[in-house]
């Protein structure tokens, strides 16, 4: 089974949920479908969202919500289907 | 008086707070100062911004040395007096809607970054001042004109500075926190200054009314707009005058349809008419503004 | 024409900039970095002036619909054609049909498309630039967005050979931590002597509010000197009767975050200024993404003049060359 990486193409704060009183995107072991958003990143006060490149399962995420993260880390790993 | 502060603003800029405290006769010689310096049309100068107690100079020091231009300030400081400045700017009628419904929204919204999240703004600045009610405020808000004494923040911002002796000047703190949002053309108050919000955006000014007609207009749709996308110029004498529901409406309407033009007259006074007399020339303007 | 197939980020028209109307409380908006910008267009054979993409963090993928040549200056976005790494800092050609996108941000934060013949939008008070803000300038008024279609126009001035390169001692180079030099002053008599020195000697965290407009730094708290707050100046120790911002001005509303005013930003305002980036360095920042640290270093107006002379020094090195 091969591995997809998720990155971060810009620096900000990443976001596991699309507002504070709502839940995750996805949780890890969670299928996800390409183009599927999995988080956002916030930065110059708009949010930009992160999205599975393939179809498969969320295996891990690197990062907490609302950690700072730099462009080019990686987000998520997908075990791809 | 204070001694003027002359600072470097980078290698492009400098900047002169004649004052720390705000006074009319310190905005004056501010205004006299920058015109004495325009109508020099030194080379090498690119913005010359009059402010409320200082004023701020851009230049392109590969044509003049910083220290050749403060030296040159410092010279205007000396040389130029109000007492032979006159000024000639316009006087306006500028229609506000006082406590009105947008402005409300808005300011209940952020009651959590207000000093006083119990009372409504124009209540909290009514009590703060020693005035029975808001109507009472309104009042002296309306009652005597302002000069435009700085323009700025964004385009077309005026501030205003009320023609009256320090003791009737109105004063408030600005919100806690600032607000993310304030609507366009609001009308607010923050330290000793009035200000109509151009655009919409953040602010921290407290929020009275809405003024009817625009300030700012990219697309130069009105009258007003014909030579400049903004409308205020330093120097103005705005009379906020309170309407009802019924007449925003009806000048809404021809704001709209592009028939709106602000009631204006020229006008050419000196600082020494304002500062000798300030109740006598503030009936002046409102007599001939409506005459 | 070029077709915008997605627009990145935040890619803007930007030129030299809309000077003159401070007074009004237009900010001269135009290119952050002006180094990069203004080596773009010496590399296409374009007026110094002319207007350039400014592209932020994530870059957008265009279509030539027109031969041209094209330079990509400023921070590492490594730029592609048709899916293939091209140069930075190099005269490219590029041919109808083909398309240009972008890698992810390597160093740096903002990058330069230069076109021969620069972009081509309507002049709005002499200039070219875009003021997200307010509507004005630039493709109308905003960021490019998808399928948009930029002319190009006719401010190139002379032919350079695609291949030409900027010598390497001319590329910046950009790290994840920046010293960024400023002239202390303006109202930097509201701090204490304490937090002026605790100013210079601490690293500021560039915090994710980083755009156009300012940067904002976390830090510590930086404290005024006890006053009486004079009359008509707010209540805020850090408040001041409202003055004018210059370009590069750093505040510190309340004391708790500094923000350095950049090319979009308000143009006066009540809260105390206290230093000035110099014009170098405002190139510099522009470059300073979020997340990275800045240490600012004290200069005196010399060192700020000769820091300035050094860049035009550069630049006239690099037309030199391309003259040759």
């Amino acid at each position: 089974m091969s591995q997809s990486k998720v990155l971060s193409p810009i620096p900000g704060v990443f976001y596991r949920r699309p507002s504070p009183d709502e839940d995750v995107y996805v949780n890890e072991g969670d299928a996800v479908s390409a183009g599927q958003v999995i988080g956002l990143v916030e930065v110059m006060k708009s949010y930009f969202e992160i999205k599975a490149e393939v179809d498969g399962v969320i295996e891990s995420f690197a990062f907490e919500n609302e950690d700072s993260i730099d462009a080019g880390q990686e987000i998520a790993v997908i075990n791809v289907k | 008086m204070t001694v003027a502060r002359y600072e470097y603003g980078g290698d492009e800029f400098v900047f002169v707070e004649l004052s720390e405290t705000m006074d009319l006769n310190i905005n004056f010689k501010a205004m006299a100062i920058t015109s004495q310096l325009k109508e020099e049309n030194l080379p090498g100068i690119l913005d010359i911004c009059p402010s409320n107690a200082s004023y701020m100079i851009r230049f392109d020091p590969d044509r003049i040395h910083p220290d050749k231009l403060i030296s040159k300030l410092k010279e205007l400081e000396q040389s130029v007096s109000i007492d032979d400045f006159e000024i000639s700017s316009r006087m306006v009628d500028v229609p506000v809607l006082f406590d009105d419904p947008w402005t409300h929204e808005a300011l209940m919204r952020f009651r959590d970054r207000h000093q006083d999240p119990d009372s409504t703004d124009l209540e909290y600045v009514a009590r703060i001042n020693g005035f029975d009610s808001k109507e009472e405020l309104i009042k002296a808000i309306t009652d005597s004109p302002y000069l435009v004494s700085m323009i700025g923040f964004v385009p077309g911002l005026p501030w205003c500075y009320q023609m009256v002796p320090r003791e009737r000047q109105i004063e408030a703190p600005k919100y806690v926190r600032p607000r993310t949002f304030t609507p366009e053309r609001a009308f607010g108050l923050g330290g000793a200054f009035t200000v109509i919000y151009p655009v919409q955006g953040a602010g921290g000014y407290q929020l009275f009314g809405t003024a009817a007609a625009p300030i700012f207009d990219k697309d130069q749709r009105t009258y007003d707009f014909k030579d400049s996308i903004t409308f205020p110029r330093q120097g103005d004498i705005f009379r906020y005058r309170s309407i009802d529901q019924k007449e925003y409406e009806e000048i809404r309407k021809t704001v709209e349809d592009g028939t709106f033009r602000y009631l204006t007259k020229d006008i050419t006074f000196t600082p020494k008419q304002v500062l000798d007399d300030p109740k006598g020339f503030s009936e002046e303007v409102l007599r001939r503004l409506y005459a | 024409m070029i077709h915008v197939i997605n627009p990145g980020l935040e890619t803007t028209v930007q030129d030299t900039g809309r000077i003159g109307f401070y007074e009004v409380g237009m900010p001269p908006s135009g290119a952050m970095d002006k180094y990069s910008y203004t080596a773009g267009n010496l590399l296409v054979g374009n007026n110094e002036s002319a207007a350039s993409l400014e592209i932020t963090y994530l870059g957008p993928e265009l279509e030539f619909q027109e031969d041209t040549i094209i330079a990509v200056t400023g921070g590492e976005i490594p730029p592609k054609i048709n899916g293939e790494s091209v140069p930075m800092w190099e005269a490219l050609e590029i041919k109808a049909g083909d398309k240009l996108s972008f890698d992810f941000v390597k160093q740096g934060a903002r990058v330069y498309l230069a076109v021969a013949g620069g972009i081509d939008v309507p002049e709005i008070m002499n200039s070219r630039s875009t003021y997200t803000l307010c509507g004005i300038g630039g493709l109308n008024g905003g960021k490019l967005q998808v399928n948009d279609k930029l002319e190009v126009g006719n401010e190139k001035i002379r032919d350079v050979k695609p291949g030409t390169r900027i010598a390497d001692h001319l590329i910046p180079s950009f790290d994840k931590h920046h010293e960024i030099r400023v002239v202390l002053g303006l109202c930097s008599y509201r701090l204490t002597e304490e937090s002026k020195d605790r100013f210079f000697s601490i690293d500021w965290k560039v915090t994710p509010e980083a755009n156009r407009v300012g940067y904002r730094f976390k830090g510590e708290r930086l404290n005024f000197v006890e006053r009486e707050q004079p009359f008509g100046a707010g209540s805020n120790p850090s408040n001041v009767v409202d003055l004018g911002y210059p370009i590069g001005s750093i505040q510190v509303p309340d004391g708790v975050e500094p923000i350095a005013l950049l090319n979009d930003a308000v143009t006066g305002g009540g809260y105390a200024t206290i230093a000035t980036i110099i014009s170098a360095d405002l190139n510099k920042l522009g470059q300073v993404k979020t997340n990275e640290t800045v240490r600012f270093v004290s200069v005196d107006i010399d060192e700020a003049l000769a820091a300035r002379n050094e860049v035009k020094e550069k630049l006239a090195e690099i037309k030199q060359n391309l003259s040759k």
